[in-house]
């Protein structure tokens, strides 16, 4: 029987309360000195990219975080072995045990950002049609021509990067206030100005949703998705790279389950 | 849906379509089965090329907004570059490949380009 990883947590202790994770599989702690790992079960028979799996599994991390700080695994980790697990565990101690500390009585919100491109970039034409920029290049042969457009369109981006990094950094401002840490991604595409993640202490999360709602009230015309307070995907660091994963993809274990954690939230929508 | 977390958003729609995008345009990793190994080989070396392309292009144009280019030189830059995406456009032609598959995942890096 294979193992389906959850999280690490800050117990060694068993998960008194009966929880069902993945298969209808109770899930348990795999102790290991003052540390452990929440498993449950897993034939791996059933498909396992459906929305159902992926809120079971996040639904069983918020569940073990009401009473432990938890380290959440990416969706879809699993061991072939109880020993593979416990050598996991015994290669990371040292970096579990930071995480512990470091994560404690702090989750994670997302924001995400859509930006009227189309406006701003028309606004930037109509701004650059005016200036004098494009008179840099003179003449008119089909070599200097092509660096006249391409110069055009190298000055429209690049006020278009300025403008992007203008609304940022005043939203950033007022959510890092709030924020222990923060991960931010700039146009990932070009609508979406902004996706960011930042942790946040437990006791801060009012006013953090509050410098939400005021930047959301002093952009109009921008549309906001506010999500959390979600176990700490972003903010786990490891120093060590493992050889251990079988089934899941070879990639940091504890990496953002971003796609998963996105039906999760289009199922909530 | 979940125990605590919320999703709160008035334009559902268009997340779900951005973020699709931002997904569905990126592939993971180079298409190397045996089938296809032309075309990913294709693929990883344009997309370097394509890299490569575009930084020397923007150097051209900081070099062209600092005023650093004299006309003779803008003339050479001109017919190098227009050349080179005129080699890069065939080539695409030839393997298949769109604009936006010449990409790569670095991982914690993120995206090459």
């Amino acid at each position: 029987m294979k193992l389906y990883l959850y999280g690490i947590i800050d117990s060694s202790n068993h998960v008194n309360e009966p929880i069902y994770g993945l298969e209808g599989s109770c899930v348990y702690n795999i102790p290991y000195c003052d540390i452990g790992v929440v498993v449950s079960d897993f034939t791996g028979l059933v498909r396992m990219e459906t929305k159902d799996n992926v809120l079971a599994h996040e639904q069983v991390i918020e569940r073990v975080m009401e009473r432990f700080i938890v380290l959440p695994f990416r969706f879809h980790t699993v061991f072939d072995s109880r020993d593979d697990v416990l050598s996991l565990v015994q290669s990371y101690y040292k970096d579990f045990k930071d995480n512990l500390d470091r994560l404690r009585n702090k989750v994670e919100f997302g924001i995400k950002v859509i930006w009227p491109s189309d406006k701003i970039k028309e606004q930037i034409i109509n701004t650059c049609k005016k200036s004098n920029k494009k008179v840099l290049v003179s003449g008119d042969s089909s070599n200097k021509r092509f660096i006249r457009k391409k110069f055009e369109k190298y000055v429209i981006n690049e006020e278009f990067q300025k403008k992007a990094n203008k609304y940022i950094n005043v939203m950033d401002m007022f959510f890092s206030k709030f924020a222990a840490e923060k991960k931010l991604k700039k146009l990932k595409t070009e609508d979406m100005l902004l996706d960011a993640v930042y942790l946040v202490e437990k006791n801060n999360q009012s006013a953090f949703r509050e410098a939400f709602e005021h930047i959301k009230t002093i952009h109009a015309g921008f549309k906001f998705l506010f999500s959390g307070p979600w176990p700490a995907y972003n903010f786990v660091i490891l120093q060590k790279k493992n050889d251990l994963l079988k089934d899941s993809k070879k990639e940091d274990l504890f990496d953002k389950v971003i796609r998963q954690r996105d039906l999760v939230g289009a199922d909530k929508i | 849906m979940t125990l605590n977390s919320v999703v709160e958003t008035d334009f559902p729609e268009e997340f779900i379509e951005e973020i699709e995008k931002a997904q569905d345009c990126l592939p993971k990793k180079i298409d190397a089965n045996p089938k296809t190994v032309e075309k990913g080989l294709a693929k990883l070396v344009l997309t370097l090329i394509e890299l490569i392309r575009k930084l020397l292009e923007k150097q051209a144009m900081r070099r062209v907004e600092a005023g650093s280019l004299s006309e003779e030189e803008i003339e050479k830059v001109g017919e190098t570059l227009m050349k080179l995406e005129n080699k890069m456009k065939e080539l695409k032609q030839i393997f298949g490949l769109k604009d936006e598959e010449l990409n790569l995942n670095l991982g914690p890096l993120g995206y090459l380009m």
